[in-house]
């Protein structure tokens, strides 16, 4: 009974079975079609290797042993997340290889070069909301109750629909039903205390998991005594619960309800010739996800789980400006429902098969777009299917593909197809295409966008803009429309194809190397362009499907555990990023730069193009952990990142010039611990022990921070 | 428009003519030919701010391509000058800013390769308020307007040539557009930006005796 298949099958994230060991191996076996003898060497408690025997839910949306996948996907495990002192997601993800933390609108990812907007972030397997200039900020997540997370790279996770394009982050939640109950608390610089607590129960057939976590920062300045912080006081809570219950033996169900709120100070200093307009204010962010399913487990070839998703994102910002201005109040309020049905089908031991279906009901309210009280919605309708068959013992092939139709914008299917294929037990090669889309958000659709202070510009979302500017140009407030405003359409969603080719290699003697070739093609990318001039020369701005974009590298992580106490790890990556259509340009020969030193102007070779901003062409990290069986443990981590375009200099519109580069920076992070009679954790840590600042690209960035934390298991 | 495209043709005969006569005298090129750089030429400096938009007194900086200098503003309708700078706005002789045979378009290339105009070129004579020969706003003449930074920048490979108030060729490329040629770092404060821009810095070649050669 405890080892029923049907209890084990069952989506990992929310397990209602405490992990029982032997359970788990001989239900892996069952799902595995190669002897794990060569894996079996890896401990699997270990947080050094991501072992190869984890079994991971987010590249297929089945459970499956990493090792037996065919698409590069990475795991960081909660021991690796606590002694490295991490308190939210940026933290952890910004030492990992290839991921960058980006530092606009909020902390966001970039991965394979590709940025926030195109990276799917989701909890227990749903994805997050609320988002800003397409920034999904990080920094809203708590990581204290989080169990692991999964990480795939480029579009072969396509599956997940809308902005699975650069990849998939899933943070699996705490486990429930465990009988434990911890409360830790931090202390750091800049007055930052968070502190948490986590229970977990099992009563009967019900188990339970509640975390609570606050966090609070009271900000820093980076520019002295300027009257507006780097960074604003602010203070964030998030509550979650999570509840399974098992009904009978085949079937199950449970929910998960999770409350988020952030509150940032505002007060803003505007200069204009002199005069200094203060403003002050606050930002207010609240956000909750309501997860229930109900699942079925027909007999051991056949499982069916029903998911329903709501979540909401109310966010505010309201200032009161100490002038004749009057007070600014703004309002954003995104609701996203969803209901899925997913079936997975093993008709053979060597093949599954997943179906699902689902329907998404979207719709957002803001006075950034009109008002409050007219409410944009879409619906999404779509599909997908997924098999993977093991054709021989060493061959496994996974083909599947997506299909999403809605109102707003262009239908959109989305393919995908994996290789893997293992030489031996040391050497594994895998192979994978997929395409990926991302649905043109509200913004790029409804916008209506006035900045008086900048120049007087406006931005309208395509299915706006040409009613906007016929009520200007009957105003008489227009100068003239440009050829681009004929050009406005439907937009399409923007798509990716992704390539990625990778060689794992595990040598015995606890080596593990990998390699990760990846390219990614975009294309239909949407950008601004001018659509219309005012008569105080004002542009107005709307959205196209214009740019084509190419991001191409590898990455490269090697890991040894040196001894039974000490690992140590590598990761590098290259990228290389361009604008398509700057290449073109370029090769023609219609691309000018301006010299830095003499002013003069010359043609633009292919050498000179920076590519795209924000990129490091590389990009690395090296970490050692230190453990012994006493419960000392000790980690460094020394994290690289290269320098990165940051913004046009010469009004060529492209990163070419040294000057347009952000100076690339070393940043070393060490903590160290110790555990006192199983129930007392002690930490104390310093991130950026070098002091590392860059105050204009890198306002995120305090500088060097120390921090004790404190963790009493129960 | 159509008006403005006959103009133009009427305008590109009448060069073609000129260019063919003077053409017969090539000998005169070498010494009739000028190249100058202008620095701080002070274009409606900023005095000001109106509903909250920085503003100038108004006034045109009028220039004189043949003669290497500044013409002043009671002279604005006559032949004596060429080009004219207000803020980011540039004026040439012709049409509804002033009385000569002037004209203007923006040429895609780099100074120097810049060596003849081609008898096929368009000059734009300005049409007030909605066109003028070279365009002004951000990306559509000779500069780009960072609303980030609020700076603005000459866009490289962008050479303005010019039919002088005689009918003379022209070309001329802007370098800077703030204080001493140099443009304040983009973290540089606001007022430092305002204060210091609408001063140009540019180069330019003029040939006296009427063919569209710049060597």
């Amino acid at each position: 009974m405890i080892c029923d298949i049907s209890m084990m099958m069952v989506n990992v994230d929310r397990s209602n079975i405490a992990p029982d060991f032997s359970c788990m191996w001989r239900f892996l076996l069952s799902i595995s079609f190669f002897p794990l003898a060569g894996f079996s060497q890896t401990n699997t408690d270990s947080i050094f290797n991501a072992s190869l025997n984890e079994v991971v839910v987010t590249a297929t949306r089945t459970p499956r042993i990493m090792g037996n996948l065919a698409i590069p996907v990475s795991l960081i495990v909660n021991k690796t997340m606590y002694q490295s002192g991490s308190l939210r997601l940026n933290d952890i993800l910004a030492e990992q290889t290839g991921l960058v933390i980006t530092d606009n609108f909020g902390r966001g990812i970039q991965m394979q070069g590709l940025s926030s907007e195109y990276t799917l972030v989701l909890l227990d397997g749903e994805p997050l909301i609320g988002r800003t200039g397409g920034v999904l900020d990080l920094s809203r997540i708590t990581i204290r109750n989080i169990r692991k997370i999964e990480i795939i790279k480029g579009p072969s996770s396509s599956l997940y629909g809308s902005e699975a394009m650069g990849g998939v982050i899933n943070i699996v939640t705490d486990r429930a039903g465990q009988h434990k109950t911890d409360a830790s608390i931090r202390y750091g610089r800049f007055g930052s205390i968070d502190g948490a607590i986590n229970v977990s129960r099992r009563f009967k057939n019900t188990d339970i998991q509640i975390a609570s976590n606050y966090n609070r920062s009271e900000g820093y300045s980076l520019k002295p005594f300027a009257i507006q912080k780097t960074v604003e006081p602010f203070w964030k809570s998030a509550h979650q619960l999570n509840l399974h219950n098992r009904i009978s033996d085949r079937w199950k169900a449970g929910t998960g309800m999770r409350f988020n709120t952030s509150h940032i100070d505002n007060s803003i200093a505007v200069h204009n010739l002199g005069n200094t307009i203060v403003s002050k204010g606050f930002e207010k962010n609240q956000e909750y996800n309501f997860t229930p399913y109900l699942q079925y487990q027909v007999d051991k070839k056949i499982k069916s789980v029903l998911r329903g998703y709501i979540t909401g994102f109310d966010a505010m910002q309201q200032l009161d400006v100490k002038d004749a201005y009057g007070s600014y109040n703004d309002k954003f309020n995104q609701l996203f429902a969803r209901l899925e049905q997913q079936t997975d089908f093993h008709p053979t031991q060597h093949s599954t098969l997943t179906l699902g279906a689902g329907i998404i009901k979207e719709q957002v309210s803001s006075n950034r777009y009109d008002s409050l009280s007219t409410t944009r919605q879409n619906q999404i309708i779509y599909s997908f299917v997924q098999h993977e068959h093991a054709i021989s013992e060493r061959f496994t092939i996974i083909g599947g593909a997506r299909f999403d139709a809605n109102k707003a914008y262009a239908s959109v299917l989305s393919p995908k197809l994996s290789f893997q294929f293992k030489l031996n037990q040391r050497l594994n090669f895998n192979a994978s295409y997929g395409r990926g889309f991302k649905a043109p958000d509200f913004r790029q659709l409804y916008l209506n966008f006035t900045n008086l202070a900048a120049g007087a510009y406006a931005v309208f979302g395509t299915e706006v803009a040409a009613t906007e500017i016929k009520r200007m140009s009957d105003a008489q407030l227009l100068e003239q429309t440009t050829d681009m405003f004929s050009n406005l359409s439907i937009l399409k969603p923007e798509t990716s194809g992704g390539l990625n080719f990778g060689i794992k290699y595990v040598h015995p003697n606890n080596l593990h190397v990998n390699l990760n070739i990846f390219r990614n093609d975009l294309s239909n990318m949407i950008v601004t362009d001018v659509i219309a001039f005012k008569k105080n020369r004002g542009q107005i701005y709307s959205y196209f499907n214009l740019k084509r974009a190419l991001t191409q590298g590898a990455e490269i992580n090697v890991s040894q555990q040196i001894s039974n106490t000490l690992n140590i790890q590598a990761g590098y990556q290259y990228l290389f990023t361009a604008d398509k259509d700057v290449t073109v340009a370029i090769k023609r020969g219609q691309v000018f730069q301006r010299s830095a030193s003499n002013n003069l102007v010359s043609r633009m070779g292919l050498n000179d193009y920076g590519g795209l901003p924000f990129r490091s062409k590389h990009s690395g990290n090296l970490k050692l952990f230190y453990e012994n069986p006493k419960g000392f443990f000790a980690t460094s981590r020394i994290i690289y990142r290269g320098r990165w375009g940051t913004m046009d200099m010469d009004g060529n519109g492209l990163i070419n010039r040294n000057d347009e580069f952000a100076r690339g920076y070393v940043k070393l992070n060490v903590s160290a611990g110790i555990q006192i009679r199983q129930r007392i954790k002690l930490m104390a840590g310093v991130d950026n022990v070098f002091n590392y600042k860059d105050i204009i690209h890198l306002p995120g960035n305090p500088g060097r921070v120390g921090y004790l934390d404190l963790q009493f298991n129960f | 428009m159509k008006k403005s495209i006959f103009f133009a043709f009427v305008l590109m005969s009448s060069l073609l003519f000129v260019a063919c006569e003077k053409e017969d005298n090539p000998t005169a090129n070498n010494s009739t030919l000028t190249s100058n750089v202008v620095k701080d030429l002070v274009a409606d400096t900023i005095v000001g701010l109106s509903n909250g938009q920085p503003v100038g007194v108004g006034k045109y900086t009028f220039y004189s391509l043949e003669n290497n200098t500044v013409v002043p503003s009671t002279d604005s309708n006559s032949n004596k000058w060429d080009i004219a700078f207000r803020g980011t706005s540039i004026l040439t002789n012709a049409g509804t800013s002033g009385p000569g045979a002037g004209g203007a378009f923006v040429y895609t290339g780099t100074y120097d390769e810049l060596k003849t105009v081609s008898p096929d070129s368009v000059f734009k004579k300005d049409s007030a308020p909605s066109s003028y020969a070279i365009p002004s706003g951000s990306n559509r003449g000779w500069y780009v307007y960072d609303p980030v930074n609020n700076l603005i920048t000459p866009i490289p490979g962008r050479v303005l040539v010019i039919k002088t108030a005689k009918g003379n060729y022209a070309k001329v490329e802007i370098i800077n557009y703030y204080k001493g040629g140099t443009t304040p770092a983009p973290s540089a404060s606001d007022e430092i930006k305002l204060k210091t821009q609408r001063f140009y810095t540019f180069r330019f070649a003029h040939q006296a005796n009427g063919t569209a050669s710049f060597q």
